[in-house]
């Protein structure tokens, strides 16, 4: 493959994050297994900023997480975990303790899906798959739990 | 050619060191011997009270250095004013004696990577990533250190072996070398390599510190991974290096998994034992 190294840095970056093929001349297996390695270390970040939620999924935590990263660049395992929380939240599948994590989250930060996740200054209440918390000061309390 | 700034005679050995991570701030607290240790520089804010943990072992004299993981230095655009700006504060807030950052690209065309990923080892690469650093020291009131990644692939057109690579990048910009003995075991294991013969083939003399992390085997081939034991034979590459040229620093790399503090007391009494340095815990 020829062309300006940023074109090609761009599309051996596209390959491992966003389910683009492999340059042409790369050993596809090494990449396969780079691309591989970087989803287990992504979920293991993700695991760190959102730990009921890595929890909840258990064993499947990692796979779960790399299904839905694999054609998804990282935003930062902050909102990796957040956008994968809503989603499985939209769709009816986020086990029990993750929906309190979120609903914590979403009471203490603002987060509106594009950009930086802010500290909410005002008390606010949110719901998330069931879970209800309430934040005042920065103190969150879990009103309702999820069925 | 820029001369290179070698170890001066007044560079203090630092012996055994660690990288500070909140999860082991107060194992790393806790160890008498400490003069050398290593943060994320991403990981601390520019202006912003530093993290109590992190300040008191600044306040305590150990050396701390920033350690950027962001930076892209190999990135075939420039590098971004502002984290370099942000690097070089962070340096400066710590006091630092050096800092460090990867040969490596880790974002292109707006999009991360989530990691640090091989460069091209050619002569186009070695100027994007010499035109980098430059911009880097500009700005940077201390020496900076460069540290070859471990990569589980490399690209089809490479031109030079890693150690002319790497060599290249240090003649062009006058930084030093850090060391990551792993980054070595790992990239010789799989390229079938022999970890000694790529040693000795880098200037050893322009080491500043050198890192020590463990991994592990996954679909055939070795992950640098941060989060397991380091090897025996990492151990014995750290000895065989001492044995050639001790540098002043080695510090150990860990990031995840924690293993119980008595675990990594003894990898870091297994590092002084294996360099020759006095214990730190």
């Amino acid at each position: 493959m020829t062309g300006p190294l940023a074109d090609r840095q761009a599309a051996l970056v596209a390959a491992l994050t966003a389910g683009a093929p492999v340059p042409p001349g790369f050993d596809a297996r090494l990449v396969e297994v780079a691309r591989t390695a970087l989803l287990r270390k992504r979920a293991g970040e993700v695991a760190r900023q959102w730990p009921l939620l890595a929890a909840a999924h258990g064993p499947r935590w990692p796979a779960t997480f790399a299904a839905w990263a694999a054609a998804r660049p990282t935003n930062g395992s902050v909102r990796d975990g957040w956008d994968l929380a809503r989603a499985q939240a939209a769709s009816g599948v986020l086990p029990r303790l993750a929906a309190e994590e979120l609903a914590a989250r979403e009471a203490t930060f603002r987060y509106d899906g594009t950009g930086a996740v802010r500290r909410r200054r005002a008390p606010a209440l949110a719901r998330a798959a069931g879970a209800v918390a309430v934040q005042v000061g920065g103190r969150v309390r879990l009103l309702r739990r999820p069925a | 050619m820029t001369t290179p700034v070698n170890t001066p005679a007044t560079t203090p050995a630092y012996g055994v060191g660690i990288g500070w991570r909140p999860e082991i701030a107060g194992v790393v607290a806790g160890l008498p011997g400490l003069r050398f240790a290593e943060v994320v520089a991403e990981s601390v804010h520019p202006h912003a009270p530093l993290p109590d943990a992190l300040a008191a072992l600044v306040d305590r004299g150990v050396a701390v250095v920033p350690h950027g993981v962001r930076l892209n230095l190999g990135g075939a655009e420039p590098v971004e004013a502002a984290r370099v700006t942000a690097f070089a504060a962070v340096a400066e807030r710590l006091r630092a004696p050096l800092a460090s950052e990867h040969i490596a690209f880790v974002r292109a065309g707006g999009v991360e990577a989530g990691h640090l990923l091989p460069l091209p080892r050619t002569r186009e690469a070695v100027a994007a990533v010499a035109a980098n650093v430059r911009r880097v020291q500009d700005e940077l009131a201390v020496p900076l250190a460069l540290e070859p990644i471990a990569a589980l692939f490399d690209w089809p057109d490479d031109e030079l072996t890693e150690a002319e690579f790497v060599t290249a990048i240090l003649d062009a910009t006058g930084a030093r070398l850090l060391l990551d003995v792993a980054n070595v075991y790992a990239n010789a294991r799989n390229r079938g390599a022999d970890p000694l013969a790529v040693l000795a083939a880098l200037p050893l003399d322009r080491v500043a510190y050198v890192h020590v992390a463990g991994g592990a085997e996954h679909d055939g081939v070795y992950h640098d991974t941060h989060t397991d034991a380091v090897p025996a034979e990492v151990l014995a590459l750290v000895t065989e290096l001492c044995a050639r040229h001790r540098p002043p620093a080695l510090m150990l790399e860990r990031d995840g998994h924690y293993p119980p503090e008595a675990d990594l007391r003894a990898e870091l009494d297994a590092i002084a034992a294996a360099a020759g340095y006095p214990a730190v815990t």
